[in-house]
């Protein structure tokens, strides 16, 4: 694998000494008298500490031991406590993780809210808030996000009476057809985009304020296509009910890749070995779908920026369409694959196995053409250029602040990778390159997808050459893994893999039974979708669009 | 404007060299991996009534009805609402239950996507292709079927 | 059509030639003459936004993107055409709550007849005997450009009649992109008038008749592209926004502001500004064809003129086509630049050129 020496990557002592590990007593020492008790995670030290003292634990780690990523806020109520979790990392190595744990009394769930540390807490504490009641001091605008502002109840709180009817009537909402000017002197307009907008890619409401033409402010509306995914989690077990479903959350042709979150999560909490045989195979399959994917947010770019009938969207569309159809042969299905089991996966390369290296193969063969076609209609072009480059910039500091990951963070400079910084499967014995730009702007964004297209498919020949020479008899697809699955209690995992869009995590709780007692998905695009009012701010409505198109958000995702 | 001149070229080359990638379904039935993942088919003979379809099923789309011998009566499957993840194929132990690579169904209702054991059982094969043997190659071996063909009807 | 403004035109026109077939008396024959002459033209010109529209658009947006498009009902799929034509008017008409009526109403109807009438003065060639142009004013080719620009029009009271925000951003930037490109446009073309010295279209067609040289036993025509290539693709451009196509979709722009001016029409009413736009694109053809594609010549007998002209227009249809599906869309205030600081001071210089040109060639 082509990792620089980690000490020649670091340019400054800043960085360095933001490397550097502590380990937990270091920490709890920095920490102070905030801290009142030690978890031990899978994943990482977790420290509990008072419900007031929130940011002032969070930024001492973030400022003085480099803890700069807050990955995910995950909240659960237990029989005598509420709780809120901040998966801490770094962007410079993910695998330092620690795990600051905030217990909120049972009667009344108050914490202090990370905001002012963390923008991204911003979203995560509101849907916090929102599924499980927490509620969080001094955050700036403590709404719901996912459900209805009329929902009554928190959903996943123990309380919740799921047989009580949610009547929303149409009078408790503002009338969208009612006549509304406010100040007889504004200069702005508001205008929805969305939920029913071609550039929004699904159900995404943009409440949008216009000066004229430019974007004075605009306010992502999210929850229209919120499946309670992690809810169906917790009520399948974790043997084989609940590997279906991740094919769903980015149904984008990403479903490999959400399973590998699932798979990764669910057997480091299960102490589950994979034959590396099984895991070549994954890490193939993974990669096709992350060039299905890739191709997908190419061809909706060349939407957003070309207009409807652009030839770019059906050419991409088109090698998207290759890319499936060697996945249909490995896994059977198109886009929800269900491929994966927990061990391994669930068949062998199909026969006749020469066919289907020599379809891979063509595949790769033709794809250097088709990048280079795509750069002759995008990147090359002119008009192209003049409308994304230094537009929809989001500088390296704010992508990292508010949890940017995947493209997006690495469009900015954001040197960030799990499949490198936290390998698994059998991405280390591999050789390839993290693909970085440093314009921050929507044309940066563009160029790493391509390049990465190129780049997953050096993974996959590789994977290719090391399956066909594999022995013969030794092709086992999955470890020996018990029919029932009963993780033991209280056992507590955060494990990310790098989705198509970025850091795709999973939380898992197991309390001795056979399904997780709480089951968190971090959703890299819920987490990217909340930069879009840094980037659009002031740019004009198209650039929004583009911006927006260089998110590639998927709203499956989003609102799980 | 080189830049421009590239985008009209490709496209155009596109255009000119009259491949087209449309399937002309359904005139032209499309062909679907070995692997595919359709409408399920349904063998009462061979099935044991162990119920493991049912419960490993992630959202209940398997209804089985036994009397009170633990005989099976009924075997429903509301194929509308089923999400094709093949779990119940891979629990079966003596596959009474495949799915087959018939991706064609309608119905006027909701309702009709309801099959019954019959229904299930007459559900044809794709262009004629059994799955079995192309899905898992060895599982003939440990399923013990004997020397004949396998009879689903 | 107006047969008194009429001077003494060099050929018999379409009109008269109807009326003296006819044999029709008077100052009330002429007009009855008009009459089936312009009811003709206009069919023929229908005609081809129809084949365009739901067919041809289809096909050549479908080669470009490869796949087949339609195919399934009549030879190549051409009775989609009849068959879009009743699914359109059979949908229900939806008037908005709040529309500003009549301009709702008009908007639809002006579009398609302002570029109905610019094709009175167009000179189209000629067909076996029959000379097809309407009319030939002596400011035959200013007229077109001001029939043209009535359009803009038709899109800013459908923008503002529409009650809905998109459609008056859509309004909006149809008026800015039309005063950007209408300047440039027209004064780009007087500097074929400075040729020809003469803005009657008939002559400015006739101008470029004559062989500007021969090359291997190959006549090269003087048309105004090939003498001026120049201009030529400065009007190119300029036309391309101003009839609103790519890279200049910019009052429709799908995939910013939903479907800009027309968002709110439907049925019989999207019809006609579905059929005005693509009249619109073939009177673009046309006047690019009149202004520098020699018009109705080509090769073989002028009685055949017309089957060049048309050939011509389509092709300007085909390039339209051809630019939508490779080329990205601008912004608003990157094509007022353009406009206003590229194309206007370009233009300007291109007109000073070509007289002096023109002037020193003279002396």
């Amino acid at each position: 694998m082509s990792l620089q020496d980690p000490a020649g990557d670091l340019e400054t002592a800043d960085e360095a000494s933001a490397v550097v590990e502590r380990d937990p007593d270091e920490l709890a020492e920095l920490l102070g008298d905030a801290v009142i008790g030690r978890e031990e995670h899978v994943n990482a030290p977790g420290f509990v500490i008072r419900s007031d003292a929130v940011q002032d634990v969070l930024s001492t780690l973030k400022e003085e031991a480099g803890y700069d990523h807050l990955s995910v806020v995950t909240a659960q109520e237990y029989e005598n406590r509420y709780e809120s979790i901040y998966h801490l990392k770094k962007y410079a190595d993910p695998t330092q993780e620690v795990s600051v744990v905030v217990p909120a009394d049972k009667q009344n769930p108050v914490s202090e809210s990370a905001e002012p540390v963390f923008r991204t807490a911003d979203w995560h504490e509101r849907e916090a808030y929102d599924l499980v009641g927490i509620e969080y001091d001094d955050h700036p605008d403590l709404r719901r996000i996912l459900l209805p502002e009329t929902w009554q109840g928190h959903p996943l709180s123990m309380d919740y009476d799921k047989d009580q009817p949610q009547v929303v009537s149409l009078r408790e909402h503002a009338n969208p057809l009612q006549a509304d000017h406010r100040e007889d002197e504004s200069d702005t307009m508001f205008i929805n985009i969305g939920p029913h907008h071609p550039a929004t890619h699904g159900v995404l409401h943009l409440k949008t304020t216009l000066d004229g033409e430019q974007v004075a402010d605009v306010e992502s509306d999210i929850g229209y296509l919120h499946r309670s995914e992690e809810q169906m989690a917790q009520s399948g077990t974790y043997r084989h009910q609940i590997m279906p479903y991740p094919d769903r959350w980015d149904y984008i042709s990403a479903g490999l890749l959400n399973e590998y979150a699932y798979a990764r999560a669910a057997e480091d909490l299960a102490d589950i070995e994979v034959p590396e045989y099984a895991q070549i195979i994954r890490t193939m399959g993974a990669e096709l779908c992350r060039i299905a994917a890739h191709m997908l947010a190419v061809a909706t770019f060349a939407l957003d920026i070309n207009g409807d009938f652009t030839a770019t969207f059906m050419y991409a569309i088109n090698d998207r369409e290759q890319a499936q159809s060697i996945l249909e042969d490995l896994t059977g299905q198109r886009m929800m694959f269900n491929y994966f089991r927990l061990g391994g996966v669930v068949w062998d390369l199909p026969e006749p196995r020469a066919e289907f290296f020599e379809k891979t193969r063509d595949f790769l063969d033709q794809l250097p053409g088709s990048v280079e076609e795509y750069h002759d209609l995008l990147t090359a072009n002119e008009i192209l250029q003049m409308r994304t480059i230094d537009t929809g910039i989001l500088p390296p500091e704010v992508a990292k602040n508010y949890g940017a990951t995947g493209p997006v963070a690495r469009g900015s400079g954001v040197d960030y990778d799990l499949r490198r910084d936290d390998p698994y499967g059998y991405y280390d014995e591999l050789d390839w390159d993290v693909i970085t730009e440093d314009g921050c702007d929507n044309y940066s964004r563009l160029l790493v997808r391509l390049q990465e297209v190129e780049e997953s498919a050096k993974i996959i020949e590789q994977c290719v050459d090391l399956l066909e020479d594999w022995p013969e008899d030794d092709r086992t697809i999955q470890s020996n893994v018990p029919r029932t699955l009963k993780p033991e209690d209280d056992k507590e995992i955060y494990r990310a893999v790098e989705g198509a869009k970025g850091e795709l995590g999973i939380y898992i709780r197991a309390d001795g039974t056979d399904k997780p007692a709480r089951f968190k998905i971090r959703s890299p695009c819920f987490s990217n979708l909340q930069t879009l009012p840094e980037m659009a701010n002031g740019e004009y409505v198209p650039d929004m669009v583009a911006a927006l198109g260089s998110l590639d958000i998927v709203l499956g995702e989003v609102d799980r | 404007m080189i830049g421009l001149l590239k985008s009209m070229a490709t496209t155009m080359k596109h255009a000119l060299d009259g491949t087209t990638f449309t399937v002309e379904y359904p005139d032209v039935a499309p062909d679907v991996s070995p692997r595919f993942r359709g409408v399920h088919k349904f063998s009462q003979e061979r099935c044991i009534w162990c119920r493991q379809c049912e419960n490993v099923c992630p959202n209940d789309t398997i209804q089985i009805v036994q009397d009170d011998q633990r005989n099976g009566e009924e075997y429903n499957l509301h194929i509308g609402q089923c999400i094709y993840c093949r779990l119940c194929e891979e629990v079966c132990p003596v596959d009474a239950i495949l799915l087959t690579q018939n991706f064609e169904f309608t119905a006027d209702t909701k309702d009709d996507f309801v099959y019954n054991k019959e229904q299930l059982k007459n559900v044809p094969w794709y262009k004629g292709i059994d799955p079995l043997n192309s899905r898992n190659p060895d599982r003939g071996a440990w399923v013990g079927e004997g020397d004949g063909e396998v009879d689903y009807q | 059509m107006a047969v008194g403004l009429l001077d003494a035109a060099p050929a018999q026109l379409f009109p008269e030639q109807v009326t003296n077939a006819l044999g029709l008396p008077g100052v009330v024959g002429e007009f009855v003459g008009a009459l089936i002459a312009a009811f003709l033209v206009g069919n023929v010109m229908l005609a081809f936004t129809g084949v365009a529209g739901p067919w041809a658009k289809r096909k050549i947006t479908a080669a470009f993107t490869d796949r087949i498009a339609v195919d399934r009902i009549g030879p190549f799929g051409l009775l989609i055409i009849p068959a879009a034509a009743v699914q359109l008017l059979a949908k229900e008409l939806i008037i908005p709550e709040g529309a500003d009526r009549p301009s709702y109403d008009l908007a639809p109807l002006v579009l398609p007849a302002s570029a109905m009438l610019g094709f009175a003065v167009i000179p189209m060639g000629q067909l076996g005997p029959v000379n097809l142009q309407l009319a030939d004013p002596e400011v035959g080719f200013a007229l077109t450009f001001a029939f043209a620009s009535i359009a803009s029009v038709s899109l800013v009271m459908a923008g503002y009649a529409s009650n809905n925000k998109y459609s008056l951003l859509g309004g909006l930037r149809a008026v800015a992109q039309n005063l950007a490109y209408e300047i440039p446009l027209i004064v780009t073309a007087m500097s074929v008038v400075v040729f020809t010295g003469s803005l009657r279209t008939s002559e400015i067609v006739a101008a470029q008749q004559e062989a500007l040289f021969t090359v291997a036993g190959v006549t090269i025509p003087s048309w105004f592209a090939i003498v001026n290539p120049f201009a030529f693709g400065l009007f190119l451009v300029a036309n391309l926004a101003e009839i609103g196509r790519n890279p200049f979709d910019i009052p429709e722009a799908p995939t910013e502001i939903v479907a800009g001016y027309q968002t709110e029409y439907s049925s019989a009413y999207f019809v006609l500004f579905y059929l005005g736009e693509f009249l619109h694109i073939f009177l673009g053809g046309a006047i690019l064809a009149m202004a520098f594609l020699g018009g109705a010549s080509g090769p073989g007998p002028a009685s055949i003129g017309f089957v060049w002209f048309v050939v011509k227009v389509w092709a300007f249809f085909l390039f339209t086509q051809w630019c939508r599906s490779a080329l990205p869309r601008v912004r608003i205030d990157q094509l007022i630049e353009i406009g206003w600081k590229g194309m206007l001071v370009l233009s300007f210089a291109n007109l000073i050129l070509t007289a002096v040109l023109v002037g020193v060639i003279a002396s």
